[in-house]
């Protein structure tokens, strides 16, 4: 690891774009869940040469979001651009259970990052657009997709900052780690079957179902071992 | 209702996805329904440009709802605009609608269908189909109820304008997110035994996965912050560890 793991500048262009997406799509534009960990570290690691590497990131940060209502203004993460910077660094670095680990530590930190400078965005929208007693309605019309274009800037700097950042920690910490490859990879497998585990209080109790489900999963375990 | 053009509801049913787009703590979504509504309230006023200027500044009051049920607010406030109801009403109407609408769709699509989405796409996956399938199946089914309750929310908003909380009422939603909940559990207990199978080979993994689980079990949505706390922990651990060395 004797060179940071950037890629070539018309990737992470494209994933700084891609960021901004993920960014206003979360609140202020579309809400086609793009920015679901699932899609966004997925097509982030495809953008970035290795989408299976990507959707590895996307199912692990995934098991964290399920259990997120985001009701009202509420502090939560912000998944998108996080996951972004997850599934592409992983793209673009060995394939091992550390790094994994390593990605998935880092985007569960900076989704929170990500969270407060949504609530900064908020408070620079107020004095853009709610101070204004009469407006006209071109102002409205111009301010409201100002807001969204500053939404859209907010993404791409948190893509940008945040994969200089993971790639520098990556950078530094694989040759350190001493740990081997069997406890990262058993940490992050138990995670996520907690963390699959801890939706069944989410969905209210259907343990019949629930257990159902189990059946299922072992009977596709069986057709596809 | 019909005489609005069907290019002038379009555009603001198009305008309805940048609804929370100057989303902020004193007007919550009010912004956005205002600029929701402009191409109607041009329409309505296309000469007087001072009762243009009132209408918009009665609709850039404090507002909030579930985003992809703001199209039924929208619709039956256009309603009502075109009636030219007094103003005074339209601002109750708005304010008692507001709840109803965002309690309904946190409990709809937050709380059941987009979970249940994410979690059908993740066990295409883990069954082994291709990365591509996984998320194109979850933002396909996902995005089916989502543009359905952005366009349905406007047409039932129009049609029933202050009549509208009856037909909510009337409109299976609620037993719809408890179907999808019943389908999220399922798929909740095949993602986990999913995702336990490359993770537990031994009997020693075997342990901690089911350790694991019964955290996730007993724990429920504070399993979230204990787990990425796991994590964080053994990153610095592996540091340390390799720096001793």
């Amino acid at each position: 690891m004797r060179e940071l793991i950037l890629g070539a500048p018309v990737t992470v262009v494209w994933l700084a774009l891609f960021g901004g997406w993920t960014a206003i799509d979360s609140t202020s534009a579309g809400q086609v869940m793009i920015s679901r960990p699932f899609a966004a570290a997925t097509l982030a690691g495809w953008i970035a040469g290795d989408p299976v590497a990507g959707v590895v990131v996307g199912i692990v940060l995934e098991a964290f979001h399920l259990c997120i209502l985001p009701v009202g203004a509420a502090r939560n993460p912000e998944a998108g651009p996080a996951s972004v910077v997850a599934g592409a660094s992983y793209a673009l670095a060995p394939h091992q259970p550390s790094v994994l680990l390593m990605a998935v530590a880092f985007a569960l930190a900076w989704e929170w990052v990500s969270g407060e400078s949504v609530r900064q965005v908020r408070q620079v929208n107020v004095r853009l657009v709610a101070r204004d007693p009469e407006p006209r309605s071109r102002t409205i019309e111009r301010r409201h997709l100002l807001a969204v274009l500053i939404d859209f800037a907010r993404g791409v700097l948190l893509v940008v900052v945040g994969f200089v950042l993971l790639s520098l920690l990556l950078h530094l910490s694989i040759p350190r780690w001493g740990l081997g490859e069997r406890i990262p990879h058993l940490v992050l497998g138990a995670v996520v079957v907690g963390l699959f585990a801890s939706t069944l209080r989410f969905f209210g109790t259907r343990v019949k179902l629930f257990l159902a489900g189990a059946v299922v999963g072992l009977l596709l375990l069986r057709l596809h071992p | 209702m019909n005489h609005l053009p069907r290019s002038l509801q379009a555009r603001v049913i198009l305008r309805s996805f940048l609804v929370q787009g100057s989303w902020n703590y004193e007007t919550l979504l009010g912004t956005g329904f205002a600029f929701t509504m402009l191409p109607v309230l041009r329409y309505l006023y296309p000469e007087d440009g001072a009762a243009l200027r009132a209408a918009v500044a009665r609709h850039t009051t404090v507002f909030n709802c579930h985003p992809y049920l703001a199209t039924v607010a929208l619709g039956a406030v256009t309603r009502l605009e075109t009636e030219a109801v007094d103003p005074s009403m339209v601002e109750r109407f708005k304010s008692a609608l507001r709840s109803s609408l965002g309690s309904l769709g946190d409990q709809l699509v937050w709380g059941a269908w987009r979970p249940a989405s994410a979690l059908l796409g993740v066990v295409l996956v883990l069954t082994g189909l291709a990365w591509w399938v996984g998320v194109l199946v979850f933002l396909v089914v996902y995005n089916l109820l989502h543009l359905g309750l952005r366009i349905w929310g406007w047409r039932v908003g129009t049609h029933s304008g202050l009549e509208v909380g009856r037909a909510l009422r009337d409109l299976p939603l609620q037993p719809l997110a408890r179907r999808t909940a019943d389908v999220g559990a399922v798929l909740g207990g095949a993602a986990l035994v999913l995702a336990a199978a490359p993770a537990a080979p031994d009997p020693d993994g075997l342990a901690v996965v089911a350790l694991a689980a019964a955290l996730g079990f007993l724990l429920g949505s504070r399993t979230r912050k204990l787990f990425a706390g796991v994590v964080g922990a053994v990153w610095i651990l592996a540091i340390f560890s390799g720096w001793i060395r």
